[in-house]
Formats: structure tokens, C-alpha cells, sequence
């Protein structure tokens, strides 16, 4: 134990005298305490302004003047996607997704104003969060400084005397282990403290935040076995410095660019023009509501009747046009809901595809479990699509009621011809305060955890892989020093 | 002389990492423009797919429209189909051509509301950046560079020859020149020859060609600078490799997020949220104010319809789509705040593009490219003045309550695909 430790201590000695180790260290903290402080900061900043605009869609809803309910329909509303606490952690896709979605009638919007469309190609660069840092820029520090860690002491024969000295290879090699662990546990730190305060000031929950935490932890530590290993494989350290920077381009930069060209050639997606043209069609196929014979309004009518015991749409008790267009967008929802499951299940399987590859990129796999447990992957930004059109139907259907209920049939025919009527048909503005407002629910931590799961797996599957590099490394060593 | 050029290149391909470098160069810049290409060919054919499907949905309007041949039907349920097609080059620098819409539908009601609608795409898949041949030329290729030279003069002295080598050579820089002649020529076909066959393929101008080929040049012979410099320390391989790495990922990936993160905080957009909420009042709005109010505001942007009939009640296609039209006036100082503040978050990339050479490389082959977000605007207003041309077609049948018949379908706008 006391050998290992001391081999520890060694290395730490011998890397406080090397200035590129220290000035890649020092940097890497620097970047990681800028990111952790400006990405808190923009977190908190657009969470605020979006919930600002949603406050002030919210009031201009419910103050809308006195008017027929389905000028509501359209007049819509307004919802905003809030950004969780962890976002200031790796803000995911949120960039790339639209925060905002017009809600109406007969409609299905996009979201709209991701920043990615807002911003310069700059934004491709990457964005600078903890996350970022430390997936794709300590792996490089920590290769630039752990590549000549064993691979030096055998171009220098100090190896031997250490063997001579009784330190067994094993020994040496688990206190190498813990000397560059130690540096990837000082990188880790800026990101633990961020992670604990978005804990303990920002109420980010706490099973994701310790789950984001063993995930980088994994991760760094793969890197450090990484290194260990190409060290004591290689024959110079020149060359373990470039296979690991080789490793690094291809798992952390190129494969992650690679896969989803590969899932998007294999699952196709539907333009949103096609889409909705799609959906116009279905919707001609299913009735014709511009068709007073088509069949499908008739049947509707002649059920309507029915169900009142009256002859004819005048005696109804209700309005009905608001009892047809509750029925059209019964029809156009359904639609809607259909082909935004198609359209997801496209995108899960093309991004199932992108996290297989994370078998060959730990990156890849990192990446899934950091997205998935901030809250910021793209099933929370479909969750939110879900949501937003689950509302849309609702405040929709409640205001078709309201037209329904609260506006007569004739006067409902009559508002064009009569000014009486035009007046009878603007309902009461209290009526629109009873219109419940938008409330976003994030999904729980255990379904953060869940969809985070496979990542950690895999990252888990590669230490044990390179658990076991460690013991041929080991033996290879025995044999050439 | 041509002797010591061919012995230079027996020397140079005899390198243990010589061979490697230059075929994995060549694999990774085919493969990025098949990729693109591939890319490139599903938006053509997603754009050339749209045609019929728009066609006949067209003409199912057409139909139940034509038989009361009221133009407000026509112009309110048809939607007219917009595309921007990609430019001959964009398949070697995709750019924001995966994040916005290429293909947009609109229609003559308010613009304000259409125009920023966005594709449903992956956002997991385009979050790393796309694989194209701008990427393996701007991250890749310094790094290619790196492996070649770090070792120029070091690697000689480390193996002992430096002495020699000196002593031989009539005229030594000229050895040095022959050395980094051939791996910068070898490099820069491995990575050219690839993009050139397609460019040309795809039928890409000369002079476009030319310059992104003098722009790859350009950054090419900024590394290698770097490489010397670097190396005329006389520090060891390992030293010159390890500060070389360094330097490339500060100049890559850490400047440019810096840079990325600086300029959204000093330019917040925030008016495209504050737009939309503006026009959807103005626009609903438009119901409950008084009529003449509306007319009077509509006729000095359209004095042209200053004499046409208004009804004092009721509902009037002419009314409607006067306030339609005011929506998009009241939300355009915010719509122009927006854009100027895209343009300048755009504007201080290519500054910060001076000072850095992948951000400089990545400016100009995406504006060559026209795949940048100034192309993105471009087609904004290629589809604003499109959506122009809508209103008033429209305008000449509601206004002077002409029929609109299933003929008159086909006489609307065309867009223009130049």
C-alpha cells in the first residue's frame, strides 16, 4: 500500500514540475469555472424570460376582450418550454429545439426560436457548459499529461530500478492509476461544485445531479485507464501520445459526427410540409366538412339529432356549430397525435442507432446519460410537443363548449346579418380566466434515471473492458522492461 | 535537382506514420463528401418529392373552392410551397441547412406568424455537427498537419542525423522546403482531390472552386507555420506534438465557444418572441376595432384599393385580410430589430473569424457554400417578397369581388426557384 501511495505522490511531485501539465490543468479549471459561472448565469436568464413571456401570454389570454369563443380558438395561446435547473450543466438540444409553440385551432405549430437558427455557425463549435469541458477537453488535457506516465520511466530504464526496489508491476501500475485519477478527480471538482450548488440553490433534484456525477466520473476514468494502458503498451511515449490523441479525435470528435449520418440515411423522417399536406389529405379522406352531403358530417348530424330527440338542428339545445367544431377537432388531433408518434418513433429509432455506436465511443454513451438526466434530451423536448398538444386540445374543446353552450344557434348564423347577434355571440371575457394556464411537468428523476440508465451501462461495460486491458498491459510490461 | 526532390519523397513515404496519415486524410475527406453529397442529393429529391404532393393538394382546394369561387376561400385554405434549393457546393459545408427549413409553405395571411416555422428534425443527430468536408478540413486537418511536422527537425536531431544532415546538404533550407513541400503536397491532395472530383460533379463555378481550394491552402499554411515555429525551439518530439495539441484545441473548439458564448451574451435576440406575441394582437386585435379604422390603415399601405366598397357589418374577406396585413406592419420594427441583431451576432463571427483561422475558414466556406444564416435570411426574404406577390394576386380578386375559378389556381405566383 505504502509503495503505491508513494508512486502516487511522485507523480504528482514530478507533474507540479511540468509546465505544460500545469498549464493545461490550470486552463482546463479556468474553462471549466467560466463555463460552470456563465452557464449558471444563461440558465437562469432564459428560464426567467421565458417565464416571463409565458406570464405575459397567460395575462393577455385571460384579458382578452369580450368575444365569440371561436375568435379564441384562434387567437390561441401561447406556451413556453421552462429550462431545468441542470440545464446550466449541458443544456442538451434545448438550442436546437423551438422553446415556444403557437397553440390555435385546426393547427399544429413548431416549436419555434432555438438558438441554434439565432446564432452565427459559431454555435457548432460547441457550447461552452461543464458538460462540454469535461467530455471533450479534459480527456485531451489528461492525455497531454498522463501519455509519458509509464512509457517514460521505461525509455528511461527508471522502471527497472523501481522493479529492483520491489515494487511489483501491479503496484506500480494501480499507483499511476491513482497519481492521473487524482488530476481527473481535481478536473471533476469545478463541475461537482456547480453540480452542487444547482442542488442546493436551484433545487435541481438530487438522484440525476449524484447520477451526472458518477457518470463523468466513469467517463474520466476511462480516459485515465485509457492512457495507463496505451502508456505501458507502447514502445515510445511519442507514440502513446499519438494513439491517444488518434482515440480521442475518433471517439470524442469524429464518431459522434459519423452516427447520426448513418441513423438519419437509415430512418427517413417526413419534411413538416409533407406532413401537414399528409394530414390535409387524411382529413379530405376521412370528411369533407366543405361538402354539406359528405357523409361523415351527415352521419355526425343525424347521430346529433338523435341523441336530443329533435328533427332538426334548430331545436337543439345547444349550439351546433360549437358541437361541430368540437367533432373537426376530434378528428384533426387524432391526426395530429398520429402522426407525431410516427414522427417520434422515427426519431427514437434513429437516435437508438446514434447510442449504439456509443459502444465504440464512450462519449456517445456519456453523452445519452448527461442529456437524459438534465432533463435536456430531445424526449423531454417531446414531452413538452406532447404536452403542449394535449393543452392545445383541451383550452380548444373548452372553448368549442363555450361556443356550444353559450352561444345560440341562431344567433351563431344571424352574427353577419344582425348586429344584435354579433353582440349576443361575444361571450363574457370571464369566461377565458376559467381557461386553465400551461403548466410544463418535467418528467420525474426516476424517468430521468431511466432514460439515463443505458448510457451509465455502457460507460460501466468499458471500465470492466479496460479493467481487464490493465492485466495485459501488466503482462506485457513484465515482459519487455 | 529532380533527384533530391524523388529521394526527399522515398524518405518521407518510408515514415512510419507518413503512409497512414495521408490514406486516413484521403478515407476521411471521401467519405465526408459522400456524406455530404448524399445529404445534399435527399434534400434535392425532398424538394423535388414536395412538387406533385403540393400539386394535388392544390387541386383538391381547387375543386370544392371553384364551385362558389369565393377568392377569400382560395386565399385563405391555399398554402404556396417555397424551397431553397442547395447551391453546388453545399454539399462540402452543410451549415445551418440541417437546423433551418429549406422548404417552407405559406400562405397570403399574415407573414409574421409563417415565416419562422422550423423543420421537425433530430435535434439529438444535428447537436454534434454535421460530418461534412468543412469539418474534416477545419478540425481534422490541423491535426493530419500536426503528425506530418512536429517532428521535422526534432525527429532528425532525435535520431542523430541533424549534424549530418547539415553538413551534406549544399543548401540546407533548401532541404527543409523540399521536406514540407512534400507532405503539405501530399496532404493537400489527399484532402483537395476528393472535393474537387465533386465539385466539379456537381457543378460547382470555377471560381468558386478556386477559392476554396485557396482557402484550404491558406489554413493549411497556417499550420504548418505553427508546426515551425513551433518546432524551431528545439524542444523534443514529444514536447513539439504535445504544445502543437494544445494549440489546436484552444484554436478549434476552446476560442471559438468563447468566442460563440461572448457574442450571444452582448446581442441577446430576444424580438422574434416579442414579434410573434405583437403581430397575433395586432392581428386578433383587428376584430373588435372599428372598421373604418382598420380600412383607413390598410389604404395608405394600399392606396391603390382606396375606392372598393366595405361592408359597415358582418364579415368582409377585405376587412379580414386588411387586418391580416396590418399585423404583419405592427410586428415589422421588431421583425427588423431581429434581423439586425441576427446580422450582428453573424457580422462579429466573421470578425472573430479574422483572429481565428478555423473560425475564418468555417465563415468563408459556408458563405461560399450559402449555407450560412445570411443564406438562411436571404431565402427569409426571397419569401417575404414571394409572400408579397401572393397578397396582391389575391388582393386583385377580393377586392374587386372577382370569382376566383379553378383556372384561376394556376395563374397564382410561381415561386421563383433562381
Amino acid at each position: 500500500m505504502n509503495a503505491i501511495r508513494l508512486i502516487a505522490a511522485d507523480e504528482w511531485r514530478l507533474m507540479r514540475r511540468n509546465r505544460v501539465a500545469m498549464l493545461g490543468l490550470a486552463m482546463l479549471l479556468a474553462l471549466s469555472t467560466i463555463a460552470a459561472l456563465t452557464s449558471i448565469a444563461q440558465r437562469d436568464n432564459s428560464d426567467a424570460i421565458r417565464a416571463r413571456f409565458q406570464a405575459q401570454a397567460d395575462q393577455a389570454f385571460d384579458g382578452a376582450p369580450a368575444r365569440h369563443p371561436h375568435r379564441m380558438v384562434h387567437y390561441g395561446h401561447f406556451v413556453f418550454r421552462p429550462l431545468p435547473a441542470l440545464a446550466a450543466f449541458d443544456s442538451g438540444v434545448d438550442s436546437f429545439t423551438g422553446n415556444t409553440i403557437y397553440l390555435e385551432g385546426h393547427r399544429q405549430n413548431s416549436a419555434n426560436f432555438g438558438d441554434v437558427r439565432q446564432s452565427s455557425l459559431l454555435v457548432r463549435f460547441g457550447q461552452l457548459t461543464p458538460a462540454f469541458v469535461l467530455q471533450a477537453l479534459a480527456p485531451l488535457i489528461l492525455i497531454f499529461i498522463g501519455f509519458g506516465i509509464v512509457a517514460r520511466e521505461r525509455e528511461r530504464g527508471t522502471i527497472r530500478q523501481l522493479f529492483a526496489h520491489g515494487v511489483t508491476i501491479r503496484r506500480l501500475l494501480i499507483g499511476k492509476t491513482l497519481g492521473l485519477g487524482g488530476i481527473a478527480a481535481l478536473m471533476l471538482a469545478p463541475a461537482a461544485l456547480a453540480l452542487g450548488w444547482l442542488v442546493a440553490a436551484e433545487s435541481a433534484p438530487l438522484m440525476p445531479s449524484l447520477m451526472l456525477l458518477g457518470g463523468y466520473a466513469a467517463y474520466l476514468a476511462i480516459w485515465v485507464l485509457l492512457i495507463i494502458i496505451a502508456s505501458s503498451l507502447a514502445a515510445h511515449a511519442r507514440t502513446a501520445l499519438m494513439a491517444l490523441i488518434g482515440i480521442w479525435a475518433l471517439t470524442v470528435i469524429l464518431l459522434p459526427r459519423i452516427a447520426p449520418d448513418v441513423a438519419l440515411a437509415t430512418n427517413p423522417t417526413l419534411t413538416r410540409l409533407e406532413t401537414d399536406i399528409a394530414i390535409q389529405e387524411d382529413l379530405r379522406r376521412m370528411g369533407d366538412s366543405h361538402n354539406p352531403e359528405d357523409p361523415f358530417f351527415t352521419a355526425f348530424k343525424e347521430r346529433t339529432l338523435k341523441q336530443y330527440g329533435v328533427e332538426k338542428i334548430e331545436d337543439l339545445p345547444l349550439n351546433y356549430g360549437g358541437l361541430l367544431a368540437v367533432e373537426g377537432e376530434k378528428l384533426t388531433s387524432k391526426l395530429f397525435d398520429d402522426y407525431a408518434d410516427r414522427q417520434f418513433a422515427a426519431q427514437r429509432a434513429q437516435s437508438g442507432l446514434k447510442d449504439a455506436v456509443g459502444l465504440i465511443s464512450p462519449t456517445i454513451a456519456l453523452r445519452r446519460l448527461s442529456m437524459s438526466a438534465s432533463g435536456t434530451d430531445l424526449e423531454g423536448h417531446r414531452r413538452f410537443l406532447a404536452q403542449a398538444e394535449a393543452y392545445r386540445f383541451a383550452i380548444v374543446q373548452q372553448l368549442n363548449q363555450l361556443q356550444a353552450t353559450k352561444v345560440t344557434y341562431s344567433d351563431d348564423r344571424n352574427r353577419n346579418k344582425d348586429p344584435e347577434a354579433a353582440k349576443r355571440v361575444r361571450i363574457d371575457p370571464e369566461n377565458w380566466k376559467a381557461v386553465p394556464d400551461f403548466r410544463y411537468q418535467a418528467p420525474s428523476s426516476a424517468e430521468k434515471i431511466r432514460t439515463a440508465l443505458p448510457g451509465l451501462l455502457i460507460l460501466l461495460g468499458w471500465l470492466a473492458v479496460l479493467g481487464l486491458g490493465m492485466r495485459l498491459a501488466a503482462r506485457r510490461l513484465e515482459a519487455t522492461a | 535537382m529532380t533527384g533530391m526532390w524523388r529521394h526527399e519523397l522515398r524518405l518521407f513515404l518510408r515514415q512510419r506514420l507518413a503512409l497512414p496519415t495521408l490514406l486516413l486524410t484521403a478515407l476521411l475527406s471521401i467519405a465526408s463528401v459522400w456524406a455530404g453529397m448524399a445529404e445534399i442529393a435527399r434534400q434535392h429529391d425532398t424538394i423535388a418529392r414536395i412538387q406533385p404532393q403540393q400539386a394535388a393538394d392544390v387541386a383538391a382546394i381547387a375543386k370544392w373552392v371553384s364551385k362558389e369561387g369565393d377568392a377569400g376561400n382560395a386565399a385563405y385554405y391555399t398554402f404556396h410551397a417555397t424551397w431553397d434549393s442547395p447551391s453546388p457546393l453545399a454539399f462540402a459545408a452543410i451549415g445551418q441547412r440541417d437546423v433551418a427549413p429549406y422548404i417552407l409553405r405559406v400562405r397570403a395571411l399574415g407573414l409574421e406568424a409563417q415565416l419562422y416555422e422550423s423543420e421537425n428534425y433530430n435535434a439529438e443527430l444535428a447537436l454534434p455537427g454535421r460530418f461534412d468536408w468543412a469539418f474534416v478540413l477545419t478540425y481534422l486537418a490541423p491535426l493530419f498537419v500536426i503528425v506530418l511536422l512536429h517532428d521535422l527537425k526534432s525527429g532528425e536531431r532525435e535520431a542523430g542525423r541533424m549534424g549530418l544532415l547539415a553538413a551534406m546538404a549544399r543548401n540546407e533550407r533548401a532541404l527543409w522546403r523540399r521536406r514540407i513541400a512534400w507532405r503539405l503536397g501530399f496532404l493537400l491532395a489527399a484532402l483537395l482531390v476528393p472535393f474537387l472530383i465533386a465539385a466539379v460533379l456537381s457543378g460547382a463555378g470555377a471560381l468558386n472552386i478556386a477559392l476554396f481550394t485557396l482557402v484550404t491552402i491558406a489554413y493549411l499554411l497556417f499550420w504548418t507555420a505553427l508546426c515551425l515555429w513551433i518546432g524551431s525551439h528545439g524542444w523534443s518530439s514529444v514536447t513539439n506534438a504535445a504544445t502543437l495539441a494544445a494549440s489546436w484545441l484552444v484554436l478549434t473548439l476552446i476560442l471559438p465557444a468563447l468566442a460563440n458564448l461572448a457574442i450571444n451574451a452582448a446581442i441577446p435576440v430576444r424580438q422574434g418572441v416579442e414579434l410573434t406575441l405583437e403581430q397575433r394582437e395586432k392581428i386578433h386585435g383587428g376584430w373588435d376595432r372599428p372598421r373604418a379604422e382598420t380600412m383607413q390603415a390598410f389604404f395608405k399601405a394600399h392606396p391603390e384599393w382606396r375606392d372598393t366598397e366595405i361592408p359597415a357589418d358582418g364579415f368582409s374577406w377585405k376587412w379580414y385580410h386588411a387586418f391580416q396585413h396590418l399585423g404583419d406592419l405592427a410586428a415589422a420594427p421588431q421583425a427588423k430589430a431581429y434581423r439586425a441583431g441576427l446580422e450582428a451576432r453573424d457580422d462579429w463571427s466573421a470578425r472573430a473569424g479574422t483572429v481565428l483561422p478555423a473560425v475564418g475558414v468555417q465563415v468563408v466556406l459556408h458563405r461560399l457554400a450559402q449555407t450560412d444564416l445570411k443564406e438562411g435570411l436571404a431565402y427569409q426574404d426571397r419569401v417575404r417578397e414571394y409572400h408579397e406577390q401572393l397578397r396582391r394576386f389575391y388582393y386583385s380578386y377580393i377586392f374587386n369581388e372577382a370569382p376566383f375559378k379553378e383556372t384561376d389556381f394556376e395563374k397564382a405566383p410561381k415561386w421563383n426557384v433562381g
